[in-house]
């Protein structure tokens, strides 16, 4: 493992905290990293909604994306398991998955993945979500990179939780009310640019963010100024 | 099904007096819409007049506002008038919950109660749900202006919004902005009235937007809107 890319990733994920926090962003950058350092071929992660529903709130590749809304959709898989038991689910040979979930394994290996773990987003005994690694290949998962990024998960859980205050629920409920907004709000202001661009959603999405990224904007507030045109974005996506 | 059964039914489910439900923008003037009793409508007048209070402010940061007690030290200052007239008028403890769907954002359902009340995780949660509901009828209310047929019964699914999530119902209003020249919030009614026009699923019109097989144009009568072949 690239422990400076290790060091810097986590650097970060703490510099997102202390900024104006973004939860969609930065669960975005927590699977991509995990793309990038942890032996994966792809992350998502799926957080419970007010009603203790799982809803996809990121993923690194729009794949992931459809593969985890498979798993809500028929209510199997390694995800919803992960979510229900707070503890992992790691399966090195998904081939091996048939008889566990039928419709996941055979999407999951149609979709070209081969091995798949899911780590718990716990706190104490509040469980709020869980992240996915997908990797191309099957076999063992490195033994060093699993403790990494359940670590990973942690400081995104922490993130998560950290503004709570007595009510603490009753926060946490807004916050991902206000979180799942966002996502609606991103997802129109991919729509409308890949519209304009003429490119996919996935181009859309690495556009805005790299927009916000150079201007040190927060990605809902880009998002909204698109869709309200209220700035020229001059080089956004061009 | 209207918004006024909406805040009808947040009043029997919830430790509340009374709802109210104002539409506002960011563009045109704000106005109340409906109200079940005196005091909420009082409560929405006067923050409209106002022009402060927990309803404008949870339109402008587009979060809830909650407020268990009117009484609280500080508060006075930072509603100088609202509050006062807010206790005259009889509410303690007051609810906003914008009405939104990323961008768009067509009001805000305000709750209030005459004695101080904290709204615990499922009392918020059943709220927020509501808010939600009124949000698409509100927007539904709309789909008239487009010349879709209304009237009948709505085709099954059609608050499917509230169930599991879709992303592509979002991209796809996203798209329409550019392909229809309108804003975010026209371009979503017109999504919702072209699935009711053609009877089909929201999710599975917006599909189609999304991978390009379907493309509204702005001259089309809206169930009249070319496939692409």
């Amino acid at each position: 493992m690239d422990q400076q890319l290790l060091a810097k990733t986590f650097v970060e994920l703490a510099d997102n905290l202390v900024a104006d926090f973004d939860l969609i962003d930065f669960l975005r950058l927590l699977t991509d990293r995990c793309v990038d350092m942890l032996d994966a071929s792809a992350a998502g992660v799926l957080l419970a909604d007010r009603d203790g529903k799982l809803r996809v709130m990121a993923a690194s590749d729009e794949r992931v994306r459809l593969l985890e809304l498979f798993q809500l959709q028929n209510d199997e898989g390694p995800c919803l398991e992960c979510f229900r038991t707070g503890v992992p689910v790691i399966v090195p040979d998904l081939g091996t998955a048939t008889a566990r979930w039928p419709r996941f394994a055979a999407a999951a290996q149609r979709s070209g993945f081969g091995a798949v773990q899911a780590l718990p987003m716990r706190l104490r005994d509040e469980i709020v979500g869980a992240l996915n690694l997908f990797r191309t290949a099957p076999g063992p998962f490195d033994p060093a990179a699993t403790p990494v990024a359940q670590g990973l998960a942690d400081v995104a859980t922490i993130s998560l939780l950290q503004q709570r205050t007595a009510e603490r629920s009753t926060v946490l409920n807004e916050q991902l009310q206000t979180a799942l907004n966002s996502r609606v709000l991103i997802e129109q202001a991919k729509g409308k640019l890949a519209e304009r661009q003429g490119i996919d959603m996935e181009q859309a999405f690495t556009a805005l963010r790299g927009y916000a990224r150079a201007h040190n904007r927060r990605l809902a507030d880009v998002a909204r100024a698109l869709i309200d045109s209220s700035e020229p974005l001059t080089d956004l996506g061009s | 099904m209207s918004v006024v059964d909406v805040c009808t039914a947040a009043v029997a489910a919830l430790p509340v007096g009374g709802a109210g439900l104002s539409a506002m923008s960011r563009t045109a003037a704000s106005h109340p819409l409906c109200s079940t009793d005196d005091i909420s409508e009082q409560l929405e007048e006067l923050q409209l007049t106002l022009g402060e209070g927990p309803c404008v402010d949870a339109f402008a940061r587009g979060s809830a506002v909650l407020t268990p007690d009117l009484l609280t030290t500080g508060l006075q200052d930072h509603w100088a008038v609202f509050a006062d007239a807010a206790l005259e008028a009889g509410a303690r403890a007051v609810f906003s919950l914008p009405l939104q769907k990323g961008a768009i954002s067509p009001g805000v359902l305000d709750l209030y109660a005459s004695i101080p009340t904290v709204l615990d995780t499922e009392e918020l949660a059943d709220a927020l749900a509501f808010a939600d509901l009124a949000t698409l009828l509100l927007l539904d209310t709309r789909i008239d202006e487009t010349g879709a047929p209304t009237g009948g019964p709505m085709p099954d699914g059609c608050f499917e919004d509230l169930g599991a999530y879709r992303a592509e119902i979002d991209q796809a209003s996203g798209m329409l902005t550019v392909q229809l020249g309108v804003g975010i919030e026209e371009a979503f009614v017109r999504l919702r009235a072209h699935a009711y026009a053609q009877g089909r699923r929201l999710a599975d019109v917006a599909a189609d937007v999304v991978a390009r097989r379907l493309r509204f144009s702005p001259d089309a009568e809206p169930d009249q809107d070319e496939e692409e072949t």
